[in-house]
């Protein structure tokens, strides 16, 4: 969807009409595969964040914390209780860098997307943006999220875990078997969907008036893209928890 | 923090070959969005999250200090546990001590106290011993100056003769005579 612009005489127009371009992808050719490059490049500076922060933050660790250890040890403590809450007290520990890498990584990729300046870099096809509006990363989060509950369910009761599918009766057989692929499936397409959709409204409320109102958008933007973080590493730890109990 | 276009700048010709270029038009517009956004979400954010670190900070301080406060309580009350400890100790020994003196000093009581018995005993029993000896001294005496007197009659019974008699009354009544007109 490319918003055009009328030249009539070919006239410059001073205000550019922003584009907003969807569909559009960057490729780059890694042997026989076309990767999507504007998501990876944004991946990396999300990472290159998520590795720097620690780093600078447990320069100098003491035992009252202050200024940025404070605050991610209110992150780590935060992320903790998260994972405690949904798996139970006696098994969350081995847990808690797996949802907190989920939490943060979405985090940071929904904010990073909505308030840097990406649009500074302007690539030949396409533009650089949250790295989640790609539904190729949502969807491989979510599969991360499969395999991390089907490993601990094998890993916690081995074969038996199967035995899960005829719970509470054989007759849901069938419905949780379709369970084990709509996990994944709405996980993905929540995120993709809320943030890509929050994306565009954005953009187009940016061409429509470029100035004050699309601020309160971007706003909702943040708190929605903050939220959907949150429900992505609970509904991680709960499926995760869901699968590790059972008689134990 | 470097500029943007100063991290671009020595690289321009290899953007510029990858087709990547830098925009300074949408630059403006939705730069401005972007700063107010962000300004509001310092300026709300700040003030929470400060009061929430601050909060988190007191409460460990607190807990910390807490801590410190209970062990030095009990390692203080620990010290004059033990210094008690050493007080009944000692009191313990002293009493264990004259105890045992007591004892010996009873036991002694009752040894000297059998000693005395029997010396007492011992003295009687040689009294007695003594006394029996004397009387079978006395009646050995006895016997043997009876047998002595009996023999001596019956010698003199045996040779005695009327005229021997007569003499023998005789010369005692001389004598008595001699013996008065002394």
């Amino acid at each position: 969807m490319q918003i055009e612009q009328l030249q009539i005489f070919e006239i410059d127009n001073p205000h550019q009409v922003s584009s907003v371009e969807v569909g559009q992808h960057f490729y780059w050719q890694i042997g026989n595969l076309q990767v999507h490059a504007q998501v990876l490049i944004t991946s990396w500076v999300v990472i290159a964040l998520l590795i720097a922060l620690p780093v600078v933050a447990t320069r100098n660790l003491q035992t009252i914390p202050t200024g940025l250890q404070n605050f991610i040890e209110y992150v780590l403590e935060f992320i903790r209780d998260l994972t405690r809450t949904q798996m139970g007290e006696e098994e969350y520990r081995p847990w808690v860098p797996f949802i907190g890498t989920m939490f943060l990584s979405i985090f940071v990729s929904n904010w990073s997307g909505a308030l840097l300046p990406w649009r500074v870099i302007q690539l030949p096809h396409g533009e650089l943006a949250a790295p989640t509006n790609d539904i190729n990363t949502t969807v491989a989060l979510a599969l991360l999220t499969s395999v991390a509950y089907f490993y601990a369910g094998l890993h916690k009761r081995g074969f038996s875990y199967f035995g899960k599918y005829i719970q509470p009766t054989p007759v849901l057989l069938p419905i949780n078997i379709l369970e084990d692929f709509t996990k994944p499936l709405s996980l993905s397409f929540r995120l993709f969907g809320n943030i890509l959709a929050d994306e565009l409204v954005v953009a187009v409320l940016v061409s429509l008036v470029p100035l004050i109102v699309p601020v309160p958008m971007m706003l909702l933007g943040l708190f929605t893209s903050a939220i959907q973080a949150l429900i992505s590493a609970t509904l991680a730890a709960a499926y995760i928890g869901e699968s590790m109990e059972g008689h134990h | 923090m470097r500029s943007i276009s100063e991290i671009f700048a020595p690289l321009s010709y290899w953007v510029s070959a990858a087709g990547i270029s830098l925009n300074t038009d949408i630059f403006e517009i939705n730069l401005i969005n972007l700063i107010l956004v962000l300004s509001i979400l310092f300026y709300y954010g700040k003030g929470v999250l400060i009061s929430l670190l601050e909060n988190r900070e007191r409460t460990i301080s607190n807990t910390i200090r807490d801590a410190e406060e209970r062990y030095t309580e009990a390692t203080e009350k620990l010290h004059k546990a033990r210094i008690r400890l050493q007080h009944a100790e000692i009191k313990a020994d002293e009493i264990r001590i004259s105890g045992l003196a007591q004892m010996d000093k009873e036991r002694q009581d009752l040894v000297d106290a059998a000693d005395n018995d029997l010396n007492g005993s011992e003295d009687s029993k040689n009294n007695a011993i003594r006394f029996e000896k004397q009387r079978a001294i006395e009646q050995v005496r006895q016997q043997v100056s009876r047998l002595a007197s009996q023999r001596a009659l019956e010698s003199l019974n045996s040779c005695m003769t009327n005229q021997l008699h007569m003499q023998l009354i005789d010369y005692h009544i001389g004598m008595l005579r001699s013996m008065s007109n002394k």
